[in-house]
């Protein structure tokens, strides 16, 4: 949707992409999953995108300890998505 | 004390079966009991949903009475789950008040 | 209710039309409050919208009780109605397509991370 329109085949978003490829697989599939979500449920443009770039780098660190992705963001991936897009409406 | 929204939500529900336990009421008078108690942000609203919410895991035994004016006013009393419910509801708050204050205090 | 009456719909007509006369008693500033709530409640309607009848008869009976009682509807409901109704129609179990999503979300992670194996 609106984010993807604003940064698909730009340089930045590829970089992007190429950062969830080296996490490792539950990870990637964890992002992927959480990422179609915020296309839907999360904010547009820039916000989006700067939401997405977080994600990659908390999960790239969760990853770094060599914790399983659901250590990090718990069973409810949903739950964990809304704290992040709006932190008072759980 | 206002602004403590946030902070309330999931307490709330503990609050309003307390208030429940101790005699049959209804919504108004639960929260004005709630304003009394010094929580002024808490509006009859937000009480009829937890209420609701009472009713729908069956905490709760709901008798219609005729209210003199208006329509019918719905009285909430505890029922044996409910009961157990609020028994649960101190037990975990009791658990988390005695971590946050250790943690408040610097212990361990 | 009668099978003719749930294919056409027509049983929700009917019970619509009873509850907008009972909100058409209401106090003006209730009458506005009822409208929104209304419009908020509509993103939880299944395909039917039948799920909402129970919702909003709970909703109005709320509504009459106070205005009978002489309190201001902004006592009651405060400023965040948006926020009443999503509580309301949690209470009542009623989704939204963002609901929808989210259980979509966190049943995807589940099935994908047990395939993927320890």
């Amino acid at each position: 949707m609106a984010i993807r329109d604003i940064i698909e085949g730009k340089r930045r978003w590829r970089a992007h992409l190429a950062r969830v490829r080296a996490l490792p697989p539950d990870y990637q599939i964890a992002y992927k999953e959480i990422q179609r979500y915020l296309f839907k449920a999360g904010p547009a443009g820039l916000a989006g995108e700067g939401l997405l770039a977080g994600i990659v780098d908390f999960l790239a660190e969760g990853a770094a300890t060599g914790r399983g992705v659901l250590e990090l963001t718990g069973n409810d991936v949903a739950g964990f998505c809304d704290g992040l897009i709006s932190p008072s409406r759980q | 004390m206002d602004d403590l929204t946030e902070m309330l939500k999931g307490t709330l529900e503990g609050c309003v079966l307390e208030i429940i336990g101790r005699e049959e009421t209804y919504g108004y008078a639960i929260t004005r009991r709630l304003n009394a108690l010094g929580l002024t942000d808490v509006i009859e609203g937000t009480v009829y949903t937890i209420l609701l919410r009472l009713e729908k895991n069956g905490l709760v035994q709901v008798t219609k009475r005729p209210s003199g004016i208006g329509p019918p006013r719905k009285f909430y009393a505890l029922n044996d789950a409910g009961r157990e419910e609020l028994a649960a509801f101190w037990e975990k708050w009791d658990f988390l008040c005695s971590r946050i204050d250790t943690l408040r205090e610097g212990g361990r | 209710m009668n099978l003719r009456d749930i294919a056409t719909g027509s049983d929700i007509t009917r019970e619509w039309r009873a509850l907008d006369a009972r909100a058409r008693q209401l106090p003006t500033g209730y009458q506005a409050a009822w409208e929104q709530i209304r419009s908020h409640l509509l993103r939880y309607s299944s395909f039917t919208g039948r799920n909402l009848t129970p919702i909003f008869d709970g909703a109005l009976g709320l509504l009459e009780e106070t205005a009978a009682d002489g309190r201001e509807i902004h006592e009651v409901l405060g400023g965040d109605i948006e926020g009443f109704c999503a509580a309301l129609a949690g209470a009542h179990g009623a989704r939204t397509y963002r609901d929808r999503w989210r259980s979509r979300l966190n049943r995807n992670v589940a099935g994908r991370l047990s395939r993927l194996g320890g």
